[in-house]
């Protein structure tokens, strides 16, 4: 390890370049990652597959279950036109913990049931 | 593998554990997969300390014992493959850089591990759409890589200074 120390410094100045270059593109998404979206059109997908669309805005107060391959559930709630995870039984919670769905590029996920809740553009399908 | 070697490899996968299970205890941020990772202090100590195949032994065990004493075993498979991306990245950038910089080396692990459990949820769900959680990961993978690179330094540094005197 102390021959290295006697290395010159180039090689440590390049990696510190590449890190703060790393992490300025990464600062630059992020703040647009946070912004709003535009659409109000929500998709719910599972597996791939979108299982449900939902315009926000005409959608009334409601909660639903969606059941997933290994028999577990997430309860979707809408409730003043926003959509969250109001309940799972996945070992994380951590689609319960994203809260409510504002960010366009941040989706609402469920890993262990393969569950994605985004704002989507009207007429868009994947 | 000499007993004392292994007794200092089982007592830091232990000392990982504890921390591991400590932090479990604090409270979660609203984003998913944002972590500070204290655990990996003890990953970046023994990447400067033991060899590559011994920090990779120590890493193997704490991932999966941390799985089991969670009760989340869907979620090893993202913990493993960010784990297995940063160790073989620090392993690779230890080689250029000396003990002053073992925050830069956690830094850029801490972002290759949160780039492999990204690329790992992308194989699982078929989709794209969760790499838009990889700048804001990588962004608070760098700042938690920062601070456990900055105590494993610390901690290094102290036992450095014992072993000479």
């Amino acid at each position: 390890m102390n021959e290295t120390a006697n290395k010159p410094d180039k090689k440590i100045l390049i990696i510190l370049i590449l890190t703060i270059l790393i992490l300025t593109i990464c600062v630059i998404s992020t703040i647009s990652a946070f912004r709003k979206p535009e659409s109000r059109y929500v998709l719910i997908i599972q597996n791939n597959q979108i299982i449900q669309e939902i315009r926000l805005d005409s959608a009334e107060n409601q909660e639903f279950k969606i059941l997933s391959a290994d028999g577990g559930y997430n309860l979707i709630r809408i409730q003043n036109h926003e959509i969250s995870i109001s309940e799972a039984d996945c070992p994380d919670q951590t689609c319960m913990k994203t809260g409510i769905l504002r960010s366009e590029n941040l989706p609402i996920v469920c890993l262990p049931h393969k569950l994605i809740i985004r704002f989507a553009e009207e007429g868009e399908f994947s | 593998m000499k007993i004392r070697k292994l007794t200092e490899l089982a007592m830091l996968t232990a000392l990982a554990l504890i921390i591991f299970v400590i932090e479990l205890h604090f409270p979660d941020i609203a984003i998913p997969g944002v972590k500070l990772g204290l655990a990996n202090i003890i990953t970046v100590y023994a990447v400067f300390v033991y060899k590559p195949s011994e920090t990779a032994m120590l890493v193997a065990c704490r991932v999966i014992l941390g799985a089991i004493f969670t009760g989340n075993m869907s979620a090893l498979l993202y913990s493993a493959s960010g784990a297995l991306l940063c160790l073989l990245g620090m392993l690779y950038l230890k080689r250029f850089l000396n003990l002053n910089y073992i925050w830069l080396c956690s830094i850029l692990g801490g972002i290759l591990h949160n780039t492999g459990q990204i690329a790992s949820a992308m194989l699982v769900m078929q989709t794209t759409a969760v790499i838009s959680y990889l700048p804001v990961l990588v962004l608070s993978g760098s700042i938690a890589g920062l601070f456990t690179g900055l105590c494993a330094q610390a901690v290094l540094k102290r036992f450095r200074k014992k072993e000479h005197l």
